[in-house]
């Protein structure tokens, strides 16, 4: 049912130059990955804390993403426990944003006049970090390709100004650009190094450890312990060195979470632990801010 | 006569808050015009597309006459500078001034001649304010803005008569130019009327009228199915969404490979319809097909947007075939113990722990609806095990439904199956209702159990708060029961989950369960009765006597006099009933020991002894009536007494001197009332 459509293939790496390129060009700062474990590209502190506050900022970055719960030990085509977010955050959100997005997809082979972009409603909201916006899944005939949402609340505080969020799924995207059916079989450069080469072990691996090996009882202590710290710093009102303690915080709690140590009422508990971190973390910052 | 034409333009609105927009609109700005006397045409219309909300009001005069009034001023001996301020304020000069008593005394007035106004004055004065009320479902801020909005408002364009109005709201001007291309908000245009506009974006393949896309996709559609013998599901709100997010559809075929549709078609359309929005199609003996329709927002000339959907579809379906051929051959019978790691509710155990207490309760019920005790108790052990396979962990709307494929797969008994999958049936009001006696067992019991779960840890809604659904876990539980026509004592029922609770350790105040379910379940029935259009007096007779046991015959009861109420049959019991009920009411001031029964000796006449002897008929009907009571049949019976109380009434005064002959004949009256006590109380009925 695939047809064969011809084009010079954009490979991984690519993808990530042009996307950096293209919003460098836009004003924002590229920064490099945040070095801790994280769910999501929101959860690195130049979106988090700096969505926070009056200050205008505009940044760029990619953020490998940890979610235990989706490994499955490099067999699915589709799902992986670690992958890349591009991620694009302004404050406050640009009147032309949405022209902005489009060409940045332009800038990576997709033509939105070719191409059935659709903005479909999909409002976010993070219970962890107290956190809600309003916005879009965006689809590229058909495919989730692109989350764009506008920022209402960030660690319980209402955002003021408003900023916008662009997360990009880059292997989604890639398999879309190089029309691939399994994640492994991404080209990764132009030396026909693929995804596989680069991840499957470690797909593997991590799967067996998020859902076999972890050690559950040192997790549990490490998880009051970080939550202690966490509380510790705030009280000596450094924001920055106590968000890194409420990352890990939440990656500890993933990670028991896909081990299914954590039965549902528990994780509600574990989760509003979190959330309070992230809010009296969230505080500290803005008081900083001023 | 002039037009009125309003375009907002926006970043992409979702269907829903789109269809709420657009009656928000029309409801102010017909408001406003009823308001100010303007006339209009009142079938006016509001369009939307995802960026366009559009308004469009004709008919409109250009100006209005406003009559001459008489402005009152401040009261004669208030200070002068009072006056001042009202000359001031006015606008007028002293000279106009005049002094009139009122029933408050004397005050100062003016009078304002009658005059014209400029429509398109008073809408440029309005407009902004119409904008901000309008109601948002759901709306947001962006940028440094304060204005809230379904999503960001980009620009407003506004005409009246050909020209354009001008008025601020919040940060954006007004004026008579749009945007062409949606996607990068580029290409202003001036338009000055709304034909033109309509026409220009037609050209362009758009269609702003919701009802013109509507109508062009199933037209379109329909030539399809048509032509390939196909039908399709009539899903109007999936209709109605899809015709909300696009403005030029079109509408592509699509296939997904063959060897999907060996998995489960619920788990195919799901996929479709809720997670991509397409439309699976049907062929004449209602399988699911390997078609399925896109509506695209744009031509596919290069035929990437149909490929690119069909391999949405294939990586999403190849996912839910993993998880099926995975978790269908995982025995169901030796997964029940992980059932135990798995909490059901903080305070009602785990998943293992509700399955045991649906076994017991199940089984009781399957003595009363003579269904083999074997089978729901498998229905009831293995009917929770797919709460923990990967596809309802995809998919946690098919609860239930995988859960039955699964047994289907793994050779269960047929109706075994049926009941697993039917379990969450019926979910509310609108929902489908199961029809076989093992899925009504099992449904019942997972519902009793959780109610009484609920109330036991005391977790009942409040008015206006229902976390956990029990209200519609209540109504769906008595709509199991009348629809059904099942009879069944549930307050035993309720009892025994309660003690079933205890048995795994759960003390519950089983006598404060009983009274507060009681009537919580009864206020469900007297909800769905008045759903279905019952009279409320009907509701509240039928429910006052007749209790939790009684469920079925109180709404078939209801539903046969609310039919003849009005009818010979039910009009005359009641008038007999009023009559005689009546009497007793005013008698009761007067304390008389009833004994129950009016003695034929004292009988004077032989009015009394006919009445006497109608009413022993009718209770010789009532006794004789077993389970299958005809209530059409027994309201005819007691309207029968028509003659006999007539004629009682008409020749014989009860409020005879001789003090016992009275109560004879008040003990006579009380017999009538309480024989009719048999259908029901009739005291709450109005005549």
């Amino acid at each position: 049912m695939v047809s064969k459509i011809k084009k010079k293939t954009l490979s991984f790496q690519d993808t990530i130059f042009n996307l950096q390129k293209y919003w460098s060009k836009k004003g924002c700062i590229i920064l490099q990955p945040y070095d801790l474990e994280v769910g999501a590209g929101t959860f690195h502190p130049a979106t988090t804390l700096r969505s926070l506050g009056p200050k205008p900022w505009k940044t760029a970055y990619v953020q490998p993403s940890r979610r235990p719960t989706d490994g499955r030990y490099g067999d699915n085509p589709n799902r992986l426990q670690h992958y890349y977010q591009f991620q694009v955050l302004i404050k406050p959100s640009p009147k032309e944003i949405k022209k902005m997005y489009l060409n940045s997809l332009s800038s990576i082979g997709i033509n939105h006049e070719e191409h059935d972009i659709r903005f479909v409603e999909d409002d976010w909201e993070s219970p962890t970090l107290g956190a809600a916006g309003l916005g879009w899944e965006v689809w590229c005939d058909g495919m989730e390709v692109t989350q764009f949402t506008y920022f209402q609340q960030m660690a319980g505080v209402e955002c003021k100004p408003v900023s916008v969020e662009i997360t990009y799924g880059l292997e989604r995207l890639c398999m879309f650009i190089q029309n691939k059916k399994s994640v492994f079989d991404l080209i990764w450069n132009d030396e026909g190094i693929t995804y596989k080469d680069v991840f499957h072990q470690s797909e593997k691996e991590f799967s067996a450890y998020n859902f076999e090996y972890a050690n559950t009882d040192n997790l549990f202590k490490i998880f009051e312990m970080l939550e202690e710290e966490t509380k510790l710093l705030v009280e000596k009102k450094i924001s920055l060195p106590a968000y890194d303690q409420c990352l890990k915080c939440s990656h500890v709690f993933n990670i028991l979470d896909a081990r299914g140590v954590i039965s549902v009422a528990q994780r509600a508990e574990y989760i509003a632990r979190i959330r309070e971190l992230t809010k009296s973390i969230g505080k500290v910052w803005i008081e900083s801010q001023s | 006569m002039s037009e009125l034409f309003v375009e907002l333009f926006s970043e992409e609105i979702p269907a829903r808050l789109q269809i709420n927009a657009r009656n928000e609109l029309k409801k102010k700005i017909k408001n406003f015009f009823i308001d100010n006397k303007i006339k209009f045409n009142e079938n006016f219309n509001v369009y939307s597309t995802p960026n366009r909300l559009v308004l469009h009001v004709d008919k409109i005069p250009n100006e209005i006459k406003l009559n001459s009034e008489e402005i009152k001023g401040p009261n004669v001996n208030a200070p002068e500078i009072a006056l001042e301020g009202f000359i001031r304020s006015n606008n007028i000069i002293l000279e106009k001034i005049f002094k009139k008593k009122t029933e408050k005394g004397e005050f100062y007035f003016f009078k304002k001649e009658s005059r014209k106004i400029k429509v398109s004055d008073l809408l440029e004065k309005n407009l902004s304010e119409i904008l901000t009320n309008i109601a948002w479902n759901k709306s947001m801020k962006w940028a440094n803005y304060e204005l809230y909005w379904g999503r960001p408002l980009k620009s407003i364009l506004a005409i009246f008569n050909k020209k354009p109005l001008n008025f601020i709201f919040n940060h954006i001007n007004s004026s008579n130019k749009t945007f062409i291309d949606k996607s990068l908000e580029e290409g202003m245009k001036i338009f000055n009327d709304f034909n033109s506009y309509l026409k220009f974006f037609k050209q362009k393949g758009i269609l702003i009228d919701q009802n013109l896309r509507k109508k062009t996709i199933q037209n379109k559609i329909n030539e399809i199915i048509n032509k390939k013998n196909l039908k399709i599901e009539q899903n109007s709100r999936l209709i109605d969404e899809i015709v909300n997010i696009v403005e030029k559809p079109v509408v592509i075929v699509c296939a997904f490979d063959k060897k999907f549709l060996n998995v489960p078609s619920e788990i195919l359309i799901t996929t479709m319809q809720s997670h991509q929005k397409y439309l699976p199609t049907f062929d004449k003996k209602n399988n699911l097909t390997n078609n399925f329709f896109v509506v695209s927002d744009i031509k596919d000339t290069k035929g990437f947007v149909k490929l690119g959907n069909e391999r949405v579809i294939e990586a999403r379906l190849s996912d839910a075939e993993f998880f099926w051929e995975k978790n269908k051959i995982q025995n169901l019978i030796k997964q029940v113990d992980k059932l135990k790691n798995v909490n059901y509710f903080k305070g009602l155990g785990s998943y293992f722990d509700k399955i045991q207490r649906m076994r017991k309760l199940s089984s009781l019920i399957s003595d009363d609806f003579l269904i083999s005790k074997d089978k729901i108790e498998i229905a009831s052990s293995i009917c929770k095990v797919d709460l923990m396979s990967d596809l309802v962990g995809e998919f946690p709307e098919l609860q239930g439904i995988v859960g039955g494929h699964f047994a289907k797969f793994q050779g269960f008994d047929k109706e075994v199956c049926l009941a697993v999958s039917e379990q969450y049936l019926p979910n509310g009001m609108e929902s489908k209702l199961p029809k076989k006696m093992y899925s009504i067992a099992l449904s019942l019991s997972d519902k009793l159990d959780s109610l009484v779960g609920f109330f036991g840890i005391n977790l009942k809604p409040t008015s206006s708060k229902d976390p956990y659904a029990i209200r519609r876990m209540a109504i769906s539980l008595v709509r199991l029961i009348v629809e059904n026509e099942i009879k069944i004592k549930l307050k035993d029922l309720i009892v025994y989950t309660c003690s079933v609770y205890k048995d795994q350790g759960y003390e519950f105040d089983t006598k404060k369960i009983q009274n507060e379910l009681s009537d919580f379940i009864i206020e469900r029935l007297k909800n769905y009765l008045k759903e279905k259009n019952i009279r409320q007096d009907i509701i509240e007779s039928s429910t006052y006597v007749l209790g939790l046991d009684n469920l079925l015959k109180a709404y078939k009861k209801s539903l046969c006099l609310n039919k003849n109420i009005k009818k010979e049959t039910g009009f005359e019991t009641i008038a007999a009933y009023k009559r005689s009920s009546n009497i007793l009411n005013a008698e009761k001031k007067i304390s008389i020991e009833s004994l129950g029964f009016a003695d034929p000796g004292l009988f004077k006449n032989d009015y009394e002894k006919k009445l006497y002897k109608k009413i022993n008929d009718i209770r010789k009907y009532f006794l004789s009536i077993g389970k299958d009571e005809n209530y059409e049949e027994s309201l005819k019976i007691l309207s029968s007494i028509k003659n006999e109380v007539n004629d009682f009434f008409d020749n014989v005064i009860v409020n005879d001197e001789d003090i016992i002959i009275k109560k004879n004949r008040l003990e006579l009256l009380n017999m009538l009332c309480k024989t009719f006590d048999n259908y029901f109380n009739f005291s709450k009925i109005e005549a």
